[in-house]
């Protein structure tokens, strides 16, 4: 309560600087010497006004006096213990925190008038009672060119990613990220919307309630936590060290083959296990659409296309004696009903195995995909696995990507993605805090293909 | 491809270890004597907080957003003073063991991911740490050992009270105010 009180006058005494004290005295002249002129203005317009005006500004002496004869006392009890500067600015008021030190009070040496200027500014950035929405932004240009047969040398917009922020209460928090990305969205092989048209995607839309640090819970639209990569780079392209993702964490809508979306409830948290940093994630919700008819959304947003609840459960450890380390697993099935087919059993396992480090990282992530439809003897497995190792020396980072999908061609879900495999090569050089140049180039194999090489060059940003 | 990964795996590895042996790890112990206590960095929260004594390592998770809660259940809230105050070196350096653009990095991707559930509070100046610490009961916030009055409570670190000899957050002399 009473540093309440402190911080209004505290703002008016930055702006008196030193001399806190002959300030505040002609302040309280001037609005002496301003309270005849504004009586004469009010004799010619509404009395009524004026008598407010003049007890408003009575009012306003009084308090005005009351505080120059607290400051001159203060004023004379500090000039009498410092011995530094004679003409020292008054000290804070004893009210509560805002009080110096109690058994050490500051001397003019120690509280230089630029500090004292910037804590009367604080309590504008400490209002704790306000929701503050915050956003940042995450963007990419990129131009890149392949010797693929039909393909352009093309400059390309990358997603323009909003994320937003917000402290509801202590235990409540919304997080989102909202996509502007241009180009056609690409499902099973098939592309959908006009080429070169902007379109928004809601990529994340989370209520976040954090109970303790063993349990927590969103609820909405989150990243399937399937391995690391997926979890932890999500739409930013700025924050990876690469110029993508890796092709077994493409997107559903950029043809990739794995749930990266999911629309439900997902609870994480540490498991009390010692220096070896035990952390589970338990998800359930809609889980992917069959892709099929093919031009539909994958993700199910608003409707589910079975009562089939797709289901998550992943652990890893973060080792204290190896700061950097993550080591986990996680299991996900789901069922898919692909329209004209039996109903199909999904399953998917991964692994990885990530250190992650200032000055280098080396991620290596494992899964497999195993598809089964019901009524059959048949199982279709997908494996897929990439290894990437980077070392930062200063603002470059080059870096080192193998990569690798088997699919068979008589999959049922994603008959298209084949067998591809291949090298990337790059360097990213951080030319500011926020800016990333990334060089890549890549050589790709794939099965019933010729191999193809490509080179890209992205300009990657936050801001 | 099979003598490509596995040459791949062999660098790799060799460099994990560079990185995680004892002599390549960055920011290691401060030096053991210091001139005064003033030079130390005292470690404040809330008067009503029931922990008297913190542990480096934990002390570093809730600096660097790893630990959210305090063991009653309530939200942690970091409170860190303006880059380039000497406070805030002392801090990246013994506690955090990044520099400032490490530090912001590891936060923004920690809130990015959700895994950071709030950032952490920034001020300029001992007084504004002390009382925001003051008002709200789950902040913990930095001040030097000179700084600190009777509103807030100063915590052990690793057993050590901040004007033991062996406590082990200091400012350096040189950037010292």
């Amino acid at each position: 309560m009473k540093s309440r009180t402190f911080l209004p006058i505290g703002s008016f005494l930055a702006h008196a600087g030193q001399s806190v004290g002959n300030r505040v005295l002609l302040l309280a002249l001037g609005i002496l010497m301003s309270a005849p002129c504004l009586r004469a203005q009010g004799a010619t317009s509404a009395a009524g006004a004026d008598q407010q005006t003049i007890q408003m500004l009575l009012q306003r002496i009084e308090r005005l006096e009351a505080r120059v004869a607290q400051l001159e006392g203060t004023h004379t009890e500090a000039a009498r213990s410092e011995t530094v500067n004679p003409i020292a600015p008054a000290t804070h008021p004893p009210t509560g925190p805002a009080a110096g030190p109690a058994t050490a009070p500051q001397t003019t040496a120690q509280v230089p008038a630029p500090e004292q200027e910037m804590e009367h500014l604080e309590p504008e950035r400490m209002d704790l009672s306000k929701t503050l929405l915050r956003m940042r932004g995450f963007g990419d240009i990129t131009f890149h060119g392949t010797d693929q047969r039909g393909s352009t040398n093309s400059f390309s917009l990358g997603q323009l990613n909003l994320f937003v922020t917000s402290d509801i209460s202590e235990k409540f928090k919304f997080l989102g990220e909202i996509v502007f990305e241009s180009g056609p969205d690409n499902f099973y092989n098939v592309p959908g919307g006009r080429r070169n048209e902007f379109a928004v995607d809601v990529e994340r839309y989370l209520l976040q309630y954090s109970y303790n640090d063993y349990f927590n819970l969103a609820a909405g639209r989150y990243h399937t936590a399937i391995g690391f990569y997926n979890t932890a780079y999500h739409h930013s392209t700025w924050f990876q060290t690469t110029t993508g993702r890796p092709l077994l964490f493409q997107f559903e809508d950029s043809g990739g083959i794995l749930p990266i979306h999911n629309v439900g409830l997902s609870a994480s948290g540490r498991i009390p296990s010692g220096p070896l940093g035990l952390h589970y994630v338990a998800e359930i919700g809609n889980g992917r659409a069959s892709r099929n008819p093919l031009n539909e959304e994958p993700v199910q947003n608003e409707v589910d296309e079975n009562n089939y609840k797709a289901f998550n459960l992943a652990l890893f450890a973060r080792p204290e004696s190896i700061r950097g380390l993550q080591v986990g697993f996680s299991g996900y099935h789901d069922k898919l009903m692909p329209m004209g087919q039996p109903r199909v059993d999904e399953s998917i396992l991964a692994a990885h195995a990530v250190y992650m480090a200032p000055k280098f990282e080396w991620l290596n992530e494992v899964v497999l995909v195993r598809h089964s439809p019901e009524g059959t003897s048949a199982v279709f497995n997908t494996p897929a696995f990439y290894t990437q190792i980077a070392k930062r020396f200063g603002s470059y980072q080059p870096y080192f990507r193998y990569q690798y999908i088997n699919g068979s061609d008589r999959e049922p879900i994603f008959p298209d993605v084949g067998r591809i495999e291949g090298p990337s090569v790059g360097l990213r050089y951080d030319a500011s805090e926020s800016v990333a140049l990334k060089l890549q180039y890549d050589y790709n194999l794939e099965r019933h293909q010729p191999a193809s090489n490509a080179l890209s060059v992205q300009l990657g940003f936050t801001f | 491809m099979h003598r490509l990964l596995g040459m791949l795996t062999m660098v790799g590895a060799a460099v994990l270890l560079l990185e995680v042996s004892p002599g390549a790890a960055r920011g290691g112990p401060p030096p053991a004597s210091t001139t005064a206590a003033e030079q130390n960095l005292a470690i404040i929260v809330n008067q009503a907080n029931a922990v008297d004594d913190i542990s480096l390592k934990e002390l570093r998770m809730v600096f660097l957003g790893e630990r959210s809660h305090w063991p009653n259940g309530r939200r942690i809230t970091l409170v860190m003073m303006d880059p380039g105050l000497a406070e805030r070196k002392a801090v990246l350096r013994d506690i955090c063991r990044m520099n400032e653009n490490e530090f912001s990095r590891h936060f923004l991707q920690g809130l990015f991911t959700g895994e950071v559930f709030v950032s952490p509070k920034t001020l300029s100046s001992a007084t504004g740490v002390r009382k925001f610490v003051f008002n709200v009961p789950g902040a913990i916030g930095y001040v030097r050992a000179s700084d600190v009055d009777a509103t807030v409570k100063v915590i052990r670190v690793n057993g050590h009270g901040v004007d033991d000899p062996d406590y082990p957050l200091r400012i350096e002399a040189r950037a010292s105010k």
